[in-house]
């Protein structure tokens, strides 16, 4: 076999010439050798003996080469040596037997010398595509890979759970593998295009033994260009620590790598150095403009309804644009297609249950899954007139119109209620709602189509003053994808989509007759954003696959309101004398026309990643990716807060453009019980707004006047070791990073921001370590704990004080030069599922917590003022958090 | 407003879920000590505001307020740009400067000098007038606190121009004033009641709402639109900045130091018609 290890190992460098260099040694020996054939065909005095029956090619291949002085040489790629033959000879002439052996096949021989060439005759391919499903429920897998066996042949399912794979004519071993599911391996005869769907058993459920894999992708994907991204499934979830009991997904993939907020309480999240309005949070497929209930202290996910999660931190592939930071793809469940169930749970903070079943004759199924807080029951209790409340609601149906046609349905709205006394009541949430339709073209063609609507809406009334506030954002979204699987070596993205967004910056209007307020009502302003996009998976060799497309957004903002003009097109101006940044002298307005273009913006997005495999295990993979991001949060705090508008790009503000380069390494070892990822990124974004000093956001109608343009970088470095498998499975995260921005006067003039100079964004984080881990001790118990240490979140301190009108004011120095203390905590969870008799269908587990065990103080802010009383300067730190215990009870049946 | 009830808010929150707030030491920069000029020329409605007050100091570290900081030697004049008259201000040697044949005008505009230490220190502003109090009034149930009593400080904000205001409520015996800011932006032309109510410390148990016999001192002062872009500013970073506050900024005020620009001065310039009273509960 040492000619056919040379092969290979010439293959293994570079397949590509390697294809080439062997079929010109076949010709080569063609023209040399074909007078030459028969004679020596004569000569050769090798004989075999040899009884075979449905045995791969190799194991042929090595016994005739040990019986005789013949060398086989092929192409690995070209001829499957796993193909099964039966053959019968003894101490038969070689070539007959040889003669014999690849007689009905699909193999070709010469014979030179000692050598004996196999090729493949012109083979015809065939495409087997079907769809993944869950045994137990139905639900389809998104992510599996399905590929076959001692081939480099294989994909992974789309979103539907779709997969197609095209091969030469032959016999194979198809495999689907997935996170905590037993392997599927069944033989296929690919002598037509044939569909074939697979039901994949959980392992948990299918056998006793301890099998705990961490959740995250199994091992590393060490074999596609996609990088910078995090899957994380819901079992690991639910299995994390959290405050108070609330399974929370956004809480969960900050202990990733790259990943941070801005403390507790504050909503959203930050990705690699970039803001909050910088995610693209999708809800099956439904734009979520706030993703957190109460500030930031619960997910508006339910994870019951949660089919899994995942997370680009870079190298967003072209199909997703309009934020320049990161995507956050959330999938609701289908619904359980096999049988009625419900799941639910009872906690601290408040209860859940979804029901999930099949629906219409088994051709559809269904899935409801509500979610309400009860705290302020507790309050209503205990005679406080304060409530807080929050609830939410996910629906989602599918029904199978025939085997290449699915229709689904979901929809989402949450919900928070605040009523504190008599002052003011304020309600906010999303709402969003979805039709998809699946169509399967031929089994090399996939599509989707689908229709979104989505809003957000904050309503305040402050009822002491007499007034109601209202502000709103809402899209509808029209969205064509396709997935075309031309070849094993190369897929096809692409697509259409077209979303158009109407902004409600918001009304005041006055409750009652006596009321000193005025009604106000903003102007309100209407866009329309649409994309093509191409992207191509290509497998260059072996060793070396790509992934590159490009985008092409464009967005128009729609006429039909007026816009302010401005002094020297000037809406921010530096007054020399003071040093400070002014409101532009309004000298008129412009009114556009309803249908009119106020301003039209097209941005290329090209997006390109490749993956070089070093060896089975390892592969080092690099990215360039470039996004434009045309609406804009307008939020000046530290914080985002729930009503906080979005403002899109226009006359005076400029879409935010983004170019993100990544590099990373990645490697599984120990038979992928433990994987590594680590990845350096360089992001910078221009048109990124900041507010000028003293800038006034709240019910203003020229929000240019408050803004100034800039650029914003962030660099870093990110390292993730993981154990998948084991009693023990966990991960450690460590980030080094750095986020800043910049602020140039520009037009306006003077020298910008923070004196023009580089300052830290509010959510740079140095240093950022987690360690997350999971421990199965038998059946019965499972223990969880978190450890989180970052470095502090920048903040601006005084550096001196001075007296003015009777008070001690604090003078602050420059923007976010200080920092918070460093935050840490520990946190840990213990699940206890209860004996349970066998043939009953109810499954209880008990779910105990505790938050920050040893209690640290860690500041959400700290704030400086004279103490009323003593007058004396004082710095007052406010921690949200202290040790929290919860309890929770999840149910199922 | 919207942002201070955003902080209420929180402070809920807060309450429901345990959230604690104690003192803590901080190690702060220091910056080096910048001249303070408290240059409020207040016209009471009603008297001939000819006796004006300026007060000059440093600014000190932020946790060393008994640093001596009162600024002496000092040349303050004040002068009336549409008439050319100068009103002196004389140095009391205790960091105050004072004259009493000041003439206010309104809508005049006045500029200040100040000469210290080889540096001029230049501020312009315009007279602002301001309407009358039409009522003062208590009651329980206008506040945040049913139980608790407030003042209601009515008027009556003009149609036809912006204005923009600044009252400062001061209950004899407190330490320190509360400044409270106001823009007639959502409510021009209407009839304005504005309510001061004491908070109950929830810490310390300490009543602090007002009883009957209590007296409130109020300011009711007329100002312009870039001293309120400052004193907003400056009220919201004084009561303490969390993460619902805007990011804090260096403030800077309209007194420009015009032989070193860097070296500009803390405080405000600020030439206002006021009203003064004060309520007593019943």
């Amino acid at each position: 076999m040492k000619i056919k290890q040379l092969a290979v190992l010439l293959s293994n460098k570079d397949s590509r010439k390697k294809y080439s260099l062997l079929m010109k040694l076949s010709i080569f020996i063609y023209l040399l050798c074909v007078f030459q054939l028969m004679a020596y065909n004569g000569f050769s005095q090798d004989k075999v003996t040899i009884n075979e029956e449905s045995t791969p090619l190799k194991t042929i291949i090595k016994q005739i080469e040990e019986q005789t002085k013949h060398h086989f040489i092929l192409n690995n790629e070209e001829v499957n040596v796993n193909q099964k033959f039966t053959i019968y000879a003894t101490n038969e002439n070689v070539t007959n037997v040889i003669n014999r052996l690849f007689k009905d096949s699909s193999i070709t021989y010469l014979i030179k010398e000692n050598l004996i060439v196999l090729s493949s005759k012109d083979q015809k391919e065939y495409t087997i595509s079907g769809t993944i499903k869950d045994a137990a429920n139905g639900e389809t897998i998104f992510g599996a890979s399905v590929y076959l066996m001692d081939t480099t042949i294989g994909v992974t399912t789309n979103e539907y759970g779709f997969f197609s794979i095209t091969a030469k004519e032959g016999s194979y071993t198809l495999v689907a593998s997935y996170m905590g599911y037993s392997n599927v391996s069944f033989e296929i005869s690919l002598r037509e295009d044939q569909k074939k769907d697979i039901e994949m058993v959980e392992e948990s459920t299918e056998l006793d033994e301890v099998v705990v894999s961490s959740g995250l992708s199994e091992g590393v994907d060490v074999r596609t260009p996609q990088m910078s991204v995090s899957k994380v499934s819901i079992s690991t979830i639910k299995e994390m620590p959290v405050v108070l009991g609330e399974v929370d997904i956004i809480k969960s993939i900050q202990m990733l790598p790259g990943v941070t907020n801005n403390g507790e309480g504050s909503s959203g999240f930050n990705v690699r150095g970039g803001a909050v309005d910088q995610n693209l949070v999708l809800l099956d497929e439904a734009i979520i403009y706030n993703t957190s209930h109460l500030f930031g202290f619960f997910s508006v996910f339910n994870a019951d309804a949660i089919k899994d999660i995942k997370l680009y931190k870079g190298g967003v592939p072209a199909r997703f644009g309009g934020r320049v930071s990161s995507v956050l793809d959330v999938r609701q469940k289908d619904g359980n297609s096999k049988n009625l169930s419900a799941t639910g749970g009872i906690g601290l903070i408040s209860s859940r249950l979804a029901v999930e079943g099949p629906m219409f004759n088994d051709k559809g199924s269904f899935l409801i899954a509500g979610r309400g807080s009860y705290a302020h029951l507790f309050l209503k209790a205990s005679g406080n007139k304060n409530s807080v409340k929050f609830y939410d609601l996910n629906l989602k149906t599918n029904y199978e119109l025939n085997k290449n046609n699915k229709l689904y349905l979901s929809g989402y709205f949450g919900r928070d209620v605040f009523n504190f006394s008599n002052l003011f009541g304020s309600t906010y949430g999303n709402a969003s709602g979805n039709l998809r339709w699946n169509h399967i073209f031929n089994d090399k063609l996939f599509s989707n189509l689908s229709l979104i609507y989505s809003k957000y809406d904050y309503e305040l009334s402050i009822k002491l003053a007499e007034f109601n506030w209202i502000s709103s954002i809402k899209n509808y979204n029209i969205k064509y994808d396709f997935k075309y699987y031309v070849s094993n070596n190369f897929k096809l993205d692409f697509g259409i989509s077209g979303l158009y967004y109407g902004f409600d910056p918001g009304q005041i209007a006055p409750t009652t007759e006596t009321s000193s307020i005025n009604e106000l009502k903003l102007d309100k302003k209407k866009a329309f954003e649409s994309a093509l996009y191409i992207n191509a998976e290509h497998k260059l060799t072996n060793k070396l696959t790509a992934q590159y497309g490009i985008r092409y957004s464009a967005f128009s903002r729609l006429g039909g309101q007026s816009l302010a003009d401005y002094a020297n097109n000037l809406p921010v101006v530096y007054n020399n004398k003071l040093g400070i940044y002014e409101r532009g002298e309004k000298i008129g307005e412009t009114a556009y026309k309803k249908g009119s273009t106020i301003e039209f913006f097209g941005n290329f997005e090209p997006r390109a990643s490749l993956a070089y495999q070093l060896n089975e295990s390892s592969s080092v993979k690099m990215g360039y990716s470039r996004a434009a991001q045309y609406i804009h949060l307008l939020s000046n705090t530290a914080s985002v807060t729930p009503l906080d508008v979005w403002t899109p790009s226009g006359k005076f503000i400029k879409p935010q453009l983004s170019n993100q380069y990544a590099i990373g390494y990645f490697k599984d070892f120990k038979n992928r019980v433990y994987s590594l990822e680590t990845e350096l990124y360089y992001k910078d974004v221009t048109n990124r707004i900041d507010y000028i000093d003293g800038s006034d956001l709240i019910g203003n109608n020229t929000i240019e006047t408050e803004v100034m343009s800039g650029t914003s970088r962030a660099y870093g470095l990110e390292f993730l070791l993981r154990k998948n498998e084991g009693k023990f499975t966990g991960w450690l995260a460590y980030t080094l990073s750095k986020s800043e921005q910049k602020v140039l006067g520009g037009a306006a003039g003077g020298p910008g921001i923070n004196d023009g100079e580089w300052y830290n964004t509010s959510y740079d984080r140095t240093h950022d370590i987690s360690l997350t881990g999971s421990y199965k001790l038998n059946d019965k118990w499972v223990f969880g704990s978190n450890l989180v240490l970052q470095t502090g979140r920048p903040v601006t301190y005084p550096n001196g004080q001075y007296q003015y009108e009777g008070l001690s004011i604090a003078s602050y120095s420059s923007r976010n030069a200080d920092r918070l203390p460093l935050y840490h905590r520990l946190d840990i969870s213990a699940t206890y599922t209860p004996n349970r008799k066998p043939n009953k269908k109810w499954k209880g587990e008990w779910v105990f917590g505790i938050y920050n065990i040893y209690n640290r103080k860690n500041a959400a802010s700290i704030s400086f003022a004279q103490n009323p009383d003593t007058g004396i300067n004082e710095a007052s730190r406010t921690a949200i958090f202290g040790i929290v215990p919860s309890a929770t009870y999840n149910f199922k049946f | 407003m919207m942002k201070t009830d955003i902080k209420y808010l929180f402070i809920l929150i807060g309450l429901v879920f345990s959230a604690c707030t104690d003192v803590v030491d901080v190690d702060l920069k220091d910056a080096d000590p910048r001249l303070t000029i408290e240059a409020s020329l207040n016209w009471e409605k009603g008297t001939s505001g000819s006796n004006q007050k300026i007060k000059l100091s440093t600014s000190t570290p932020y946790f060393k307020p008994n640093i001596p900081n009162m600024v002496t030697g000092a040349l303050v004049k004040v002068i009336n740009n549409d008439s050319a008259e100068e009103f002196i201000f004389e140095d009391q040697g205790n960091g105050e400067y004072t004259t009493s044949s000041f003439v206010p005008v309104l809508n005049n505009s006045y500029t200040l000098e100040v000469n210290y230490l080889n540096e001029k220190y230049i501020a312009t502003e315009k007279m602002i007038s301001v309407t009358s109090i039409t009522d003062l009034s208590q009651s329980k149930e206008d506040g945040a606190s049913d139980e608790d009593l407030e003042v209601n400080v009515s008027f009556k904000d003009p149609k036809d121009e912006k204005n923009f205001y600044l009252f400062k409520f001061k209950k004899v015996g407190d330490l320190l004033p509360e400044l409270i800011d106001l823009d007639d932006k959502f409510i021009n032309g209407n009839e304005i009641k504005i309510t001061y109510e004491k908070e109950e410390d929830e810490e310390t148990d300490k009543k602090e709402a007002f009883v009957p016999e209590d007296i409130v001192d109020i300011e009711f002062i007329g100002i312009s639109n870039s001293y309120y872009n400052y004193i907003r500013t400056l009220i919201e970073q004084s009561s303490g900045v969390d993460v619902f506050n805007s990011i804090p900024v260096a403030l800077k005020g309209n007194c420009v130091n015009t032989t070193n620009a860097k070296n500009y001065a803390f405080g405000y310039f600020r030439v206002a018609e006021v009203v003064k009273t004060s309520y007593t509960f019943k």
